[in-house]
């Protein structure tokens, strides 16, 4: 875990790394999103490189809700040239 | 906060000082003289603090650190930058590894290692097959604009989306971009506006539709479940598949200079009314339908003759 913990804050400035020893509890990645979500990863048992692919997940990810997606593409104005009807003669 | 922080990270800098052999020298020195440079001021004024601290926490923190006296510690690091986001990690790692150095060999990462990943040009490559060219990562510039009525039908890999400036587009996981990566999407089979279209055969040559990555996300986690019934077998696994979001930011390659309002009603009386000369089918609008009507109905279209 913590060799490759330099490297990672390294290449994420803009991220605030806070280590924290916690008695009592399973070691944990803990993510805190702009829209105040949080991600809580369990890190029990795993390789360093899992931990950092973890983490790199969290960083990767937006703080959304985890659900099934409805559409695979997301749009306000989903016509251009009008929506067809069936009264629509070319 | 931020001084409680520092007090932290100073009291376990010393703790670790306390119990660690000459080898860690480098490493430690390395990391003081980095907190040194964060924190330049506080140092001469909270050491003292931090000797009473520190003297109080090693009767608390001993049961928990037991084994890092047998086994070189690590100093931790700390960073206090922009307040965008920010990661906790636990320190009880340190008892999993080294249960893991024991058994190494039992247990193995489950990364995926990337294999063979000689040149950039060989990543340019494996973009170029999924349609994407890598742009310049994202400067303090916004490159999102305001809602464009123009289309483009654009390929990634094997799915195909209508895309509109202002779109979000959940692709598969594109490799060798990260996120806040300007992209551009070669492989634009139509473009369209309100009054124009451009079909591509296939594709339309010179055209761009850039994107920027917004994120890698995993998917929810669906259940595979497998059963088979009065045979005793029944088996459940679950799938998070890796996907990527992009934000469709601009469309380039169609005429846009065109006033908008031209076109309002999709039905133009003309003059002289152009009809598939096969089934009569009018087509008055313009040329493109024509094309689009002779290739539907595999009928020769008026401009073809």
């Amino acid at each position: 875990m913590e060799t490759h913990l330099p490297a990672f804050k390294e290449t994420n400035p803009q991220l605030e790394v806070v280590m924290e020893l916690v008695r009592g509890q399973h070691p944990h990645l803990k993510g805190f999103y702009k829209n105040h979500n949080q991600r809580v990863v369990c890190v029990k048992n795993l390789m360093p490189e899992d931990i950092l692919l973890h983490a790199t997940r969290l960083r990767n990810a937006l703080g959304r809700k985890v659900v099934k997606l409805r559409t695979r593409h997301v749009t306000k104005h989903p016509s251009v040239q009008g929506t067809w009807t069936t009264a629509l003669k070319f | 906060m931020a001084s409680r922080r520092c007090l932290g990270a100073l009291t376990r800098h010393l703790r670790a000082r306390l119990f660690s052999a000459s080898p860690l020298e480098n490493p430690q020195t390395l990391s003081l003289r980095s907190l040194g440079f964060t924190i330049p001021q506080r140092t001469s004024s909270d050491l003292d603090i931090c000797h009473r601290a520190f003297r109080r926490s090693i009767s608390i923190r001993f049961g928990g650190v037991r084994r890092c006296s047998s086994r070189p510690t690590n100093p931790s690091d700390e960073e206090e930058d922009g307040d965008d986001e920010s990661e906790e990690e636990e320190e009880n790692e340190e008892r999993g590894v080294s249960s893991d150095g024991e058994n190494g060999d039992v247990r193995a990462s489950k990364c995926v290692v990337q294999r063979g990943k000689s040149d950039e040009e060989k990543v340019v490559e494996a973009a170029e097959i999924g349609y994407k060219v890598i742009g310049p990562l994202d400067s303090s510039e916004n490159p999102f604009k305001l809602y464009e009525p123009f289309f483009a039908v654009v390929q990634i890999g094997s799915h195909q989306f209508k895309v509109s400036n202002g779109d979000s587009i959940f692709t598969e996981r594109l490799k060798y971009c990260e996120v806040n990566d300007k992209l551009i999407l070669n492989r634009v089979l139509m473009l369209g506006s309100r009054s124009q279209t451009v079909v591509g055969r296939p594709i339309v040559p010179d055209a761009a539709v850039h994107a920027v990555v917004e994120e890698h996300t995993l998917d929810a986690t669906v259940i595979i479940f497998k059963k088979k019934r009065r045979k005793n077998y029944r088996r459940t696994k679950g799938h998070r598949q890796e996907l990527t979001k992009l934000r469709i930011t601009d469309i380039q390659g169609i005429d846009k200079s065109e006033n908008v309002a031209a076109l309002n009603s999709p039905q133009r009386i003309t003059g002289s009314t152009e009809e598939c000369h096969t089934c009569r089918w009018d087509y008055s609008l313009e040329l493109a339908r024509a094309y689009v009507h002779a290739s539907k109905f595999n009928h020769r279209s008026k401009a073809e003759r």
